[in-house]
């Protein structure tokens, strides 16, 4: 009689242990996961030097640097062989015209065109030039002083040299998007245009196109 | 009762508060400051906020920042908070999390919903366009206009009336098309009907008026994300100047747009949340309720304690889910958009800006006039008002 209480109480004792640490296990998974404010990347993310080409890890589905630098290469190679430049009587003079954005992402208009000529003017030692329409409020005014003497010059300031323009290089950027419950899709035409000053001919053109598509979580749907 | 009974019972009730009570806390929360300053406080609370809030906050502090006229910052805090909203695509650790069973919605990192980010666009657009860009201009209308798809149901999608609307008089001054932009505003037209395009104008005039749309959780754990409509005195703009004026009527209303956006994927998985949170509570009630008649016996006193900490477990998870809904919004939004062109010389003009009620009549107190510089041809001279500073 006294074995079979003390093996009762000694069950009872057990199973009161049992449902203790189990009750407890649960309320801390429960509070931990219940309650945890995780905060992504707390500390930070410490800077990372990267490539202009290399896909960072903040993307959408807009223009990223990335095309950018594809887009530009390509072009840039392209009018670099173009008939109209390598047989050009003497240099040609081209005007940057900036681009036509016709999609929906706002982005800096100018940078297309800015990196398309830096890559010519290291790459193709001066086969062509470019004039600094951009700058001729300054370069004005550096005229008109010397015309009247305030500052020193080492050419007749009276000379008009100011460059015309023999081409205009141009461009425009054209999209597409779907949107559906699988996601959203963007489509871009990137086109550029050689445009001859004179005549309005459209004397070199090249295009590049990409797709991206991609869904949020369902936590935004 | 013996003494290892009332200590079994004491710590599972210890561990049903603890439980409650952590889960319901959620760790120290940031005050907003309320100086006055809206521009100032919101400029804080980007900085202190928790990050999960940081788009919210630069959505309201542009938007207080244009009433100011510091559309430099309100353009940078906007163009920070797209990039948000943009870069969202793909593996979200936060948005992932706001999905569990025991993690709050208002966890994940805000974006806001179609309506709001369809406005950070909308703004987003009117300062490229007063900066000169009317193509970045025209981007941002037709992003806020994809931003429109999200819609459950096809009807209500991508009908903003202005969004066509400007997309297609930028198309114009940009010497492209812009008949099926016109064509599809017209459509979309519920209230006022835009005219056609003055594309020789010279000053584009935005405003908006009234209290936006505002949310709330409905439900029985509020599970459910509703929209409070906003509310206008004003249905109408009269502007004059030099003897010349236009009328702008209401051509987007926000409310309807907030709440004809339909269910989202998250009210089902809400849903679902609610349903396990009813159902381990009742199963919790009934198993303590049942253990602790059991309990008393002492044949079946095993069976009742172990059905006692069973149901305790149950409510433990019942009070630890948690489906409610985000109820975060931007708070400062207008109820109607509207927008309108003319003809003025360069120069400075004063602009007679009247507000009309729904019967045609001046509402008083509202009426105000604004100085304006217009802008040397061929520029635009962009303008923004709004009734509310």
């Amino acid at each position: 009689m006294l074995e079979y209480v003390l093996e009762e109480n000694h069950m009872k004792i057990r199973f009161v242990n049992t449902v203790i640490q189990t009750t407890l296990s649960l309320v801390v998974v429960a509070f931990v996961s219940g309650c945890a404010s995780g905060v992504r990347n707390p500390s930070g993310v410490p800077v990372t030097e990267m490539q202009a080409d290399e896909r960072g890890f903040v993307a959408g589905l807009g223009i990223e640097s990335q095309d950018m630098v594809a887009v530009t290469d390509k072009m840039a190679r392209s009018l670099s062989n173009t008939h109209e430049i390598n047989n050009f009587d003497g240099t040609p003079r081209i005007v940057l015209d900036p681009i036509i954005n016709n999609t929906r992402f706002p982005i800096q208009q100018d940078i297309f065109l800015t990196r398309m000529r830096a890559l010519l003017n290291s790459r193709t030692q001066g086969k062509m030039r470019f004039l600094a329409r951009e700058r001729m409020d300054a370069l004005h005014q550096e005229r008109d002083m010397k015309r009247s003497g305030e500052y020193t010059s080492t050419t007749d300031p009276n000379v008009q040299e100011f460059k015309g323009a023999d081409f205009f290089l141009t461009g425009k950027l054209d999209g597409q998007t779907t949107r559906t419950s699988a996601g959203t899709s963007d489509y871009i035409l990137y086109s550029f245009q050689l445009i001859d000053a004179r005549s309005s001919e459209i004397l070199w053109e090249d295009f590049a196109e990409m797709k991206k598509q991609g869904q949020e979580d369902a936590s935004y749907r | 009762m013996t003494a290892h009974r009332s200590i079994v019972f004491g710590v599972l009730l210890i561990l049903l508060a603890w439980g409650q009570w952590g889960c319901a806390s959620s760790g120290k929360s940031y005050r907003p400051r309320w100086t006055g300053d809206a521009v100032a406080d919101g400029l804080h609370a980007i900085t202190n906020a928790p990050p999960k809030d940081r788009v919210l906050w630069q959505m309201k502090t542009a938007r207080a920042a244009m009433f100011k006229g510091k559309n430099e910052l309100a353009a940078e805090l906007l163009d920070d908070a797209l990039v948000s909203i943009e870069g969202r695509f793909g593996p979200d650790k936060e948005a992932r999390k706001s999905r569990r069973l025991f993690q709050d919605e208002s966890k994940k990192f805000f974006i806001g919903e179609p309506y709001e980010r369809v406005m950070a666009y909308y703004y987003r657009g009117i300062l490229y366009w007063m900066e000169g860009d009317r193509g970045n201009a025209r981007a941002c209308f037709r992003s806020a206009q994809v931003h429109d798809s999200d819609s459950e149901q096809n009807e209500y999608r991508n009908d903003y009336v202005l969004m066509d609307y400007l997309d297609g008089l930028i198309s114009i001054k940009l010497s492209a098309s812009g008949d099926s932009n016109y064509k599809r505003a017209r459509e979309s037209a519920r209230l006022a009907i835009p005219p056609p395009y003055s594309a020789d104008d010279n000053v584009m005039i935005f405003a908006d008026y009234g209290q936006g749309p505002t949310k709330f959780a409905a439900g029985e754990y509020g599970e459910r994300l509703h929209i409070r409509a906003g509310h206008s005195n004003a249905r109408e703009i009269r502007i004059t100047t030099d003897g010349a004026g236009i009328h702008l009527g209401p051509y987007d209303d926000l409310s309807y747009q907030a709440s004809t956006r339909g269910g989202r994927v998250m009210d089902h998985i809400l849903a679902n949340q609610a349903v396990f949170k009813s159902t381990t509570d009742t199963a919790g009630d009934a198993a303590l309720l049942s253990g602790i008649i059991l309990a008393q016996g002492r044949k079946t006193q095993d069976v009742g304690l172990g059905l006692v900490a069973a149901g305790l477990v149950s409510k433990i998870f019942s009070a630890a889910a948690s489906p409610q809904a985000d109820t975060r919004d931007w708070d400062n939004l207008p109820d109607y958009l509207t927008f309108g062109t003319l003809t003025l010389a360069p120069g400075n003009h004063a602009l007679t800006i009247e507000y009309l009620d729904g019967s045609g009549n001046v509402i008083p107190g509202m009426t105000r006039t604004e100085n304006v510089v217009v802008n040397p041809l061929p520029s635009d001279t962009v303008l923004y008002f709004s009734d509310t500073k």
